[in-house]
């Protein structure tokens, strides 16, 4: 994560310089956006199916209450416990806790954006677990000490030969810049603590409330291992993912990942009921589901209510202007890219936003990719209205506004003023535009020119014309 | 039940109703509707596509080889033994962990000896406490193949549907760097929706005995893309699946 000091401008400024970084996202997102388009293209009935489940969704949160009761009793019917969690302090006591009273000294995590979201990692290894991230990504930024740079690839700002470095200063392992043999070292490394590891970490991709079902999606196996392996497994789960039932499930299953990678589906999609059951070889001795609330709850009734039918499927991310120039890291928070901003808000509050709810063309783009058809732009729209009727801009920026929202209802005013512009201007024009504006009027000329007030106006040149 | 956060199940639940009161919602919106007798439905969709497996076969074919799997179709099951001794020659191979026959449908295990190779059998329920079931466990992860059966063959995705429980454990199609995959036509569905439906049915009513805790949908071989976006395969499971088709009905 980059320092929360430094302010939003100064991080984007810092991602725009960095060229490697602009290359790597240039081409993964450009590829994400392609395998979308054509799985999409192949799927005519995809349209449909997005529709049904944004509605699916909604439908869902209009009775939470009944869903995740059903959920809990179902889980606890197969020899689950349910843990409720308010802020991330009570989900990091209550992992903790479990981590404790199972004697947990080595916990394998798959991947998982509300443990992100939580600080779980540090959490665990001041209490003596060392927590290993099992994702080939996020164990890649877990040796570097780095955070996510993207919701599906947490590593594309790294190269093959910073890996390779990577694996030889932490791993003491000397291997070529080759993705293939890095990959096989993971294994290695990897296979050999997940047969140790006391406790699997997951997320939640969803939880069936009909059948008590957890859904873990993932490509490489670290969620299968994660749930099979080690004798205790946590799932860390927002309120909003549960889905009433198998059918509802499928229908968000055949739109996740074609959406997020372009795959029909990921390779592996593991559902879990329960702990082991008596006869089974395999699996936790002991299941423990955690639900997280972390400001969503609020949202039920709040203006960020549609965000909850997010997927975390990273679809946005790949086509919004802002992300593709900037990467993860700039936003500064878990959640990087259009969805992260309204997620950042929730999570912590509006006044986080202030300076990234302007990180958006307002395009569209996001919401055209969403599975879920979830209006970004509006959101971001109301989260500015909202930071300016709070008063968190700047008051130069609030008063220049307010004159001119003033100067343009005021159409007499207008005509006066027209020609004292004109006047005010001519020391910055150069050609028909204004490079360079003093004071802070110059933070608008930074990137851009303005163009400037021509030397007849319409109306002027209206009573020339008219016949 | 251990309680150990500060928020009591109460008093979330408390919040979520205060805050569902406020608001009707964003639209009129219902969720999917679920089959009212899923079982039944389940039998009529096998009953029907045991008139056009063949097609259904042909696009599982299809979508299992796009994503990287290896197809193969035999005429009986006791052609499985040397299909598998085959791929395990030209891996190096020769340790094959197997299902349970009663999970398999068949006992490969003299036909797998008779092909020089060296075979482990699941136990049918259980496995012993915990040290039994570790010394078990390394085993499964030192064979180079992994014998299953299928309970769906989804062809829309050239997935295949492992169900976990006695006989069956998880890691014998996990651990092992091939797995192989055997499967009859009673396996075949045609789409992700039909799947859904025996989803619903392996839930209606109390669960067999038997029946595991986990469900894996496994399309294709393990992989990653994430290093500089190239595509590698075998990260954490298996870095080859082998689907073997049987004509004849496995279990006769």
């Amino acid at each position: 994560m980059s320092d929360l000091r430094t302010p939003f401008r100064e991080r984007a400024a810092g991602a725009l310089h960095d060229r490697f970084l602009k290359q790597a996202l240039d081409i993964a997102t450009t590829k994400f956006l392609a395998l979308r388009r054509d799985a999409f293209g192949q799927f005519p009935e995809g349209e449909t199916l997005r529709d049904r489940a944004r509605a699916i969704k909604e439908a869902t949160l209009q009775r939470l209450d009944h869903h995740l009761e059903r959920l809990v009793a179902n889980v606890e019917a197969q020899g689950g416990h349910v843990h409720y969690a308010t802020t991330p302090a009570e989900a990091r006591d209550i992992v903790l806790d479990i981590a404790r009273k199972s004697g947990t000294r080595l916990a394998v995590k798959s991947k998982s954006m509300a443990t992100e979201e939580i600080d779980l990692n540090e959490a665990l290894e001041h209490a003596g677990v060392t927590p290993v991230e099992t994702d080939l990504g996020e164990y890649i930024i877990q040796l570097a000490h780095e955070k996510p740079s993207h919701i599906i690839a947490p590593a594309i700002h790294k190269t093959k030969g910073q890996v390779a470095e990577l694996f030889a200063r932490e791993l003491k392992r000397e291997v070529a810049a080759d993705a293939e043999v890095l990959t096989r070292i993971a294994r290695e490394e990897l296979r050999d603590k997940f047969l140790k590891a006391d406790m699997g970490i997951t997320g939640a991709n969803f939880a069936v409330a009909e059948t008590g079902t957890i859904v873990l999606v993932t490509n490489e196996g670290n969620g299968r291992m994660a749930t099979s392996l080690p004798r205790v497994h946590v799932a860390i789960m927002g309120v909003e993912k549960v889905v009433p039932s198998m059918t509802d499930l499928m229908v968000f299953l055949a739109i996740l990942a074609k959406s997020a990678t372009g795959q029909k589906l990921s390779v592996y999609t593991t559902l879990v009921q329960g702990p082991r059951r008596p006869g089974e070889l395999e699996g936790p001795d002991e299941l423990h589901l955690v639900l997280l609330d972390n400001g969503r709850i609020r949202q039920i009734a709040g203006p960020l209510r549609e965000a909850l039918y997010c997927l975390r499927c990273g679809a946005c991310l790949n086509v919004c202007p802002v992300y593709r120039q900037i990467g993860g890291h700039a936003y500064g928070y878990t959640y990087p890219g259009p969805i992260g901003i309204l997620l950042t808000a929730m999570l912590h509050g509006e006044k986080s936003v202030k300076e990234l709810a302007h990180a958006s063309t307002l395009c569209g783009a996001c919401a055209d990719a969403c599975p879920v058809r979830i209006d970004i732009s509006r959101m971001l729209i109301e989260l500015r209205q909202s930071g300016v009727e709070r008063r968190t801009a700047p008051w130069t920026e609030r008063a220049v506004f307010r004159a001119f929202a003033r100067l343009l209802t005021m159409p007499r005013l207008y005509r006066w003023a027209t020609p004292l512009a004109r006047l005010a201007q001519r020391p910055f024009v150069r050609g028909q535009r204004i490079p360079r504006l003093p004071l802070f009027f110059g933070q608008w000329t930074k990137t851009r020119d303005l163009p400037a007030v021509a030397s007849r106006t319409f109306s002027e040149r209206w009573k020339d014309l008219r016949p | 039940m251990t309680q150990s956060g500060s928020t009591t199940k109460a008093a979330f639940f408390a919040r979520i109703r205060d805050e569902m009161r406020k608001t009707p919602g964003l639209f009129a919106a219902t969720t999917a509707p679920r089959p009212p007798a899923p079982r039944r439905l389940a039998e009529t969709i096998r009953r029907e596509l045991s008139e056009r497996w063949p097609q259904t076969l042909e696009r599982f074919r299809r979508e299992f080889e796009r994503v990287g799997g290896d197809f193969h179709r035999v005429a009986t099951v006791a052609d499985v033994p040397g299909l598998v001794a085959r791929i395990a020659r030209e891996r190096g191979g020769r340790r094959v962990v197997t299902w349970h026959p009663t999970a398999l449908g068949v006992d490969l295990t003299s036909g797998l000896a008779a092909q020089g190779l060296e075979s482990l059998t699941m136990p049918a329920a259980g496995g012993g406490d915990g040290p039994e079931r570790t010394a078990l466990r390394d085993k499964i992860a030192a064979a180079e193949i992994g014998l299953t059966g299928a309970d769906l063959a989804i062809a829309e995705t050239g997935s295949l549907v492992l169900v976990s429980g006695g006989g069956r454990p998880r890691s014998t199609a996990l651990l092992p760097p091939y797995h192989v995959a055997v499967f009859d036509r009673e396996a075949l569905v045609e789409s992700l929706e039909q799947a859904g439906v025996f989803f619903e049915a392996w839930h209606e009513g109390p669960a067999e005995p038997g029946r595991g805790a986990a469900i894996h949908v496994i399309t294709g071989p393990s992989r990653t893309a994430d290093i500089e976006l190239t595509l590698t395969r075998g990260v954490h499971g298996p870095k080859e699946v082998h689907a073997i088709f049987v004509d004849a009905p496995i279990r006769g």
